[in-house]
């Protein structure tokens, strides 16, 4: 059976001297991240995220269900996440490891229970029809990061997505296929970005975008959400060593800033994208939205 | 010297191989019998070389794949009564490595090697259906020597691609390495293994040291540089530490 590669006792040992001599194997400091490039694909919804070594691709889709019985006026909103051999010997199809639930569950926590996406603003007919919108994502590449890396992809392909337009007469839902009608962008009501903080020596240094073998050097972890207003989504600090008030604080305070900077990267790719496909400067027209 | 580009399943025909019995097919080609046709079995560079008589396949990010003579730095995972069981790479079965397979090793004084200890080993048999076996000492003089193999103590492994591996382990000199040479003080020790680890050790310079050389090799080899890009780095690194 594969498994992962565990850290060896002399590349532990290295990482830990090293970092108490403020030097990480890569060159960064400590509340540095990797380079972070985010890129979209042809299709409305699809987008690509490369931090470090660690490749994250994720894709929404939109369809029209049935709204669960207790929740008659909102729409659905799923993440799936999916981790396969592909991206390290450590994952396997079929059988989820424990990494995969956190993962899962952290996302679920800070997008979906955030309410980063207003599912009321999915519904057609109120107990009938409304739409279901579903983000898949797909680790290509593992070193590290995996949270925050998905979960910068998924903000940015919600924000990227446009669902079919519909018209409502009556009974009826018409819904109009791309080249109809221009597509609507989903309404999202903030933008929550995940920063994973790493703990050594006892939570005495703390490391920002851990790499792999750093993760595995760790003594514990801490994933903060946050958006761009400062307003805080989630905590998860599942186990691992405890840490001092103090250095929480100056944690948070980094989440402010890191957050500010991503996001602002997300807008900056989505306006390149946006100036890319606007061909001739028609999209304007095209559309049937009011201006805010 | 000759290459181009072959595909998994290609036949190398054309070349000049002779006709010979003994012939043993080299990393990255495969022959079902003596008779058949040789095929490529990677997608990459056909290097032929007709002085030696010898031509292989490379390809600088294929998986390692063991070949007997190769020396690898392989983890101990756990030991068994008479053998130490060993991960060369997280994607092939483990590797057995006999516990009397050491220099001067005897019942009462071979090593005690615990989970996740490195050993710097070369593969003594690498045939198909069964375990590959290692050993850390040379059949024939009971000696570790010259490739100094043995447990590893000290210093850090870095992960490269096995195509920078080859290299470093073929007599070509690489750039990167003798610049760092003449910059560090002290020097440094290297240790290579085929499966995409490098083991560095830097005694003068301690931590930092290391540091600079592991750092050195892995962007030489992700960024595919030049020599004098090579030498731009290492300048780079070593001001950066303050060592030079």
């Amino acid at each position: 059976m594969p498994r992962e590669a565990e850290l060896s006792n002399i590349e532990r040992t290295f990482i830990l001297e090293a970092l108490a001599q403020n030097i990480r194997l890569d060159g960064r400091a400590r509340d540095d991240f990797r380079n972070l490039d985010v890129s979209f694909g042809d299709d409305y919804g699809a987008c690509a995220v490369q931090l470090g070594k660690t490749k994250v691709n994720t894709r929404i889709s939109a369809e029209v269900t049935k709204p669960f019985e207790e929740r008659k006026f909102d729409g659905i909103f799923t993440i799936t996440t999916e981790l396969s051999p592909l991206a390290s010997p450590a994952f396997e199809t079929g059988r989820q490891t424990e990494q995969e639930v956190i993962v899962s569950r952290i996302l679920e926590k800070a997008i979906r229970r955030s309410n980063a996406i207003d599912t009321e603003s999915l519904c057609i007919i109120a107990g009938a029809k409304c739409w279901s919108i579903r983000a898949d994502v797909h680790v290509l590449d593992y070193d590290g990061g995996l949270v925050d890396a998905s979960c910068i992809s998924i903000i940015a392909a919600l924000q990227h997505f446009r669902r079919p337009d519909v018209s409502i007469d009556g009974e009826n839902v018409t819904i109009y296929s791309l080249a109809e009608r221009e597509p609507v962008p989903l309404s999202l009501m903030h933008h929550p970005i995940c920063i994973t903080f790493s703990f050594y020596h006892g939570g005495e240094t703390v490391l920002l975008d851990a790499t792999l073998h750093e993760e595995q050097a760790r003594d514990g972890e801490m994933i903060v959400t946050m958006n761009r207003h400062g307003e805080l989504c989630q905590i998860a600090k599942l186990g691992g060593v405890s840490v001092d008030a103090l250095i929480l604080l100056g944690c948070m305070n980094m989440t402010v800033t890191k957050v500010k900077d991503i996001t602002e990267l997300i807008s900056t790719k989505l306006r390149e994208d946006a100036t890319h496909r606007d061909v001739g400067g028609l999209i304007a027209e095209l559309s049937a939205q009011n201006d805010r | 010297m000759a290459s181009n580009l072959v595909f998994p399943g290609d036949a190398i025909a054309g070349v000049n191989i002779p006709a010979s019995k003994s012939l043993h097919p080299a990393s990255g080609l495969y022959r079902e019998s003596s008779s058949a046709p040789i095929l490529s079995t990677l997608a990459g560079k056909l290097e032929q070389n007709p002085k030696k008589k010898t031509a292989n396949v490379t390809a600088p990010n294929a998986r390692y794949i063991p070949r007997v003579g190769d020396l690898v730095i392989a983890s101990v995972q756990r030991s068994s009564m008479d053998f130490f069981h060993l991960s060369i790479c997280p994607h092939i079965p483990q590797a057995i490595l006999p516990q009397l397979a050491f220099e001067g090793a005897s019942k009462k004084t071979r090593p005690q090697l615990k989970t996740n200890d490195l050993v710097y080993a070369k593969v003594l048999s690498a045939s198909k259906n069964m375990e590959v076996e290692l050993t850390c000492v040379d059949p024939s003089t009971g000696k570790s020597e010259p490739e100094g193999l043995g447990p590893i103590t000290g210093g850090m492994v870095f992960d490269i691609s096995t195509g920078l591996a080859a290299r470093l382990l073929s007599s070509q000199s690489i750039a990167v390495l003798e610049e760092l040479g003449e910059k560090l003080a002290g020097g440094f020790e290297v240790a290579v293994g085929k499966n995409g680890k490098v083991w560095v050790d830097c005694p003068e310079s301690g931590i930092k040291g290391i540091y600079a050389v592991g750092r050195c090799l892995q962007e030489t080899d992700c960024g595919k540089l030049q020599q004098s890009e090579q030498q731009k780095l290492v300048k780079r690194v070593v001001q950066e530490t303050g060592l030079g």
